[in-house]
């Protein structure tokens, strides 16, 4: 269809009602086609321009330095306070420990199924762990509440079982099938020959596994455990069942902890529009589209080399 | 004449279970210190053969292989064999450079480093031994920290052959070296392979009946997994005994 109308164009004949009708025949999809391409695009700036516009108020109620390094988030009480310390580093505590506990997980189970178990085993161990990606995060957090806190709370004689290391742990399951199968995409795609060539060289099979297929495939595996970082941040229900809920800076595992998502979700249901305490969520969902937008950012960097030397 | 370095007894082998053997009732010799080229068209078994020296076969899965395959003697099919031990002293070269995605010098460093090299001046002295020994040294030294993949297919491939000799091994075995290569860089791996046989055993599969004459003692030549006819190169290419050999070498199939 283009190439009909490019010849009509580089002919140059008059201009008829032929070649009229061609051309509306071709600005009409073409156009329809680009602004559906385009509205993604509108939808995101729209997004991104509403979210500043709602939360960048709240500097005018407070300083930035006082937003950022308060250590009290108290929105509602008078005079208020809205230090969001406490809450960033809830997300930031429960976003770390659940990434120290799947990512080295993760990569050894897609080292397991893509190197180890033998063909048949590895159809079913990667729908086992789709399938595990596929359960509710609300499923997750009631199981959380209802079977992890209460042992939690018995065996470790803890004042609440709802805690970090409760929705870290959630957190953790949550994001494993996403690092397990993106790595085990990456390590499956090394080359058999350059398993052929440690071979060849004396090489034992565990060397090869570690020493050859985890590096061939490190870009991938990076950029799977970044994606779950993203998803572990960005996380809302999970912790907002099992976390505890408690604005403090954690100190240890088995403090509660509020992170910012599930401050959103807890209090925005609550805040009359346009309050500072309205403006101060819409600032954490800034916050939390920065470091998305970051660690994306960070993935396509690694995509196109950027982490070679 | 030198004593033979690899005896083959009655070697057969089949991919499985139902499949006709890949290779039948092949005995010979690989003499040490020479270079033995086995031609035949695709198919014909010649790489099988290869793959059996260093025991690679191991990997297919349902692969039956019964006969002898010596090795100074030894049976390298006898279950008290180190598998990884025997692939260091018969070390191999593939069809297409598979280079590791490191360094050039990670390269040719990841076999010694297998096996225990831990000093960096001990490794800085193999790598430049093996590059050297591989004629990839000039062109290597300046950029042994660049990615071997930046390396053009010929010096890949020259690569692949320092650090396979890198671990000091006894026989190379190499699987069409030069098949994905251009004639200027075929020409100067097959110097490489003269040259390495002062201090190597060398095998090579070759398709090319030119490359075979070009470099090798001694050739083999193979037709549906038989060994048909094994003898110096000069007899083979003038006057082999056997019509088939006769016939592929001629060019009247292949």
């Amino acid at each position: 269809m283009e190439r009909a109308g490019e010849i009509v164009i580089t002919t140059g004949g008059p201009r008829g009602a032929r070649r009229g009708a061609r051309k509306w025949g071709e600005i009409v999809p073409k156009g329809v086609v680009t602004s559906v391409a385009l509205s993604g695009i509108w939808l995101m700036a729209f997004i991104i321009f509403f979210l500043i516009k709602e939360g960048a108020p709240i500097l005018k109620e407070t300083s930035l330095t006082e937003i950022a390094l308060g250590q009290l988030w108290y929105p509602v009480s008078n005079p208020p306070s809205y230090g969001m310390l406490p809450l960033i580093a809830g997300s930031a505590a429960v976003t770390l420990l659940s990434s120290i506990m799947a990512i080295p997980f993760g990569v050894v189970l897609a080292l397991f199924i893509s190197d180890v178990c033998p063909e048949r085993a590895r159809e079913f161990c990667k729908v086992s762990l789709e399938i595990l990606g596929f359960l509710p995060s609300v499923v997750l957090g009631f199981i959380g509440m209802a079977v992890i806190a209460p042992h939690m709370q018995m065996k470790l004689e803890l004042l609440s079982g709802l805690n970090m290391l409760n929705a870290s742990f959630l957190l953790g399951i949550l994001i494993l099938p996403t690092i397990a199968t993106l790595s085990e995409d990456s390590l499956y795609a090394v080359p058999q020959a350059m398993r052929d060539a440690s071979y060849a060289l004396g090489g034992t099979r565990c060397e090869t596994m570690f020493k050859v297929v985890l590096k061939c495939a490190s870009r991938g595996i990076a950029q799977a455990a970044i994606l779950g970082v993203m998803r572990s941040v960005g996380e809302t229900m999970v912790v907002l069942m099992a976390a505890g809920g408690a604005a403090i800076i954690p100190l240890a595992m088995s403090d509660p902890v509020r992170p910012l998502t599930s401050t959103i979700a807890a209090e925005m249901g609550e805040t009359p529009v346009g309050s500072p305490h309205y403006h101060a969520l819409f600032f954490m969902g800034c916050l939390l589209l920065f470091i998305t937008i970051a660690l994306n950012i960070l993935v396509l960097r690694i995509e196109s080399g950027g982490g070679e030397k | 004449m030198e004593e033979a370095k690899m005896v083959t007894k009655s070697l057969f082998m089949s991919y499985s279970r139902n499949a006709p053997p890949a290779l039948k009732d092949v005995t010979m010799d690989i003499r040490a210190n020479s270079v033995t080229a086995f031609i035949g068209p695709s198919g014909c078994g010649k790489s099988t053969f290869l793959r059996c020296l260093n025991r690679m076969n191991d990997f297919v899965r349902d692969a039956r292989i019964t006969g002898r395959v010596l090795l100074d003697g030894m049976d390298i099919y006898s279950p008290e064999v180190d598998v990884t031990n025997l692939r260091r002293r018969v070390g191999m070269v593939f069809q297409r450079p598979n280079p590791f995605p490191f360094s050039i010098r990670e390269n040719v460093a990841y076999g010694p480093k297998l096996l225990g090299a831990r000093d960096e001046s001990v490794i800085d002295e193999i790598v430049e031994n093996s590059l050297r020994s591989a004629g990839l040294w000039e062109e290597a030294r300046d950029r042994l920290n660049d990615m071997a993949t930046s390396l053009s297919g010929g010096q890949q491939q020259r690569l692949c052959i320092a650090r396979a000799i890198a671990v000091e091994p006894e026989v190379l075995l190499m699987d069409e070296p030069t098949s994905a290569l251009d004639p200027i860089a075929t020409a100067r791996v097959e110097e490489l392979v003269r040259e390495l046989k002062r201090d190597y055993t060398v095998a090579i599969v070759t398709h090319n009946m030119q490359q075979a004459a070009r470099v090798s003692d001694t050739t083999a030549f193979f037709l549906m997994g038989e060994l048909v006819e094994y003898g110096p190169t000069d007899v083979i290419f003038t006057t082999p005994t056997d019509q088939r050999t006769e016939d592929y070498i001629t060019g009247r199939f292949g």
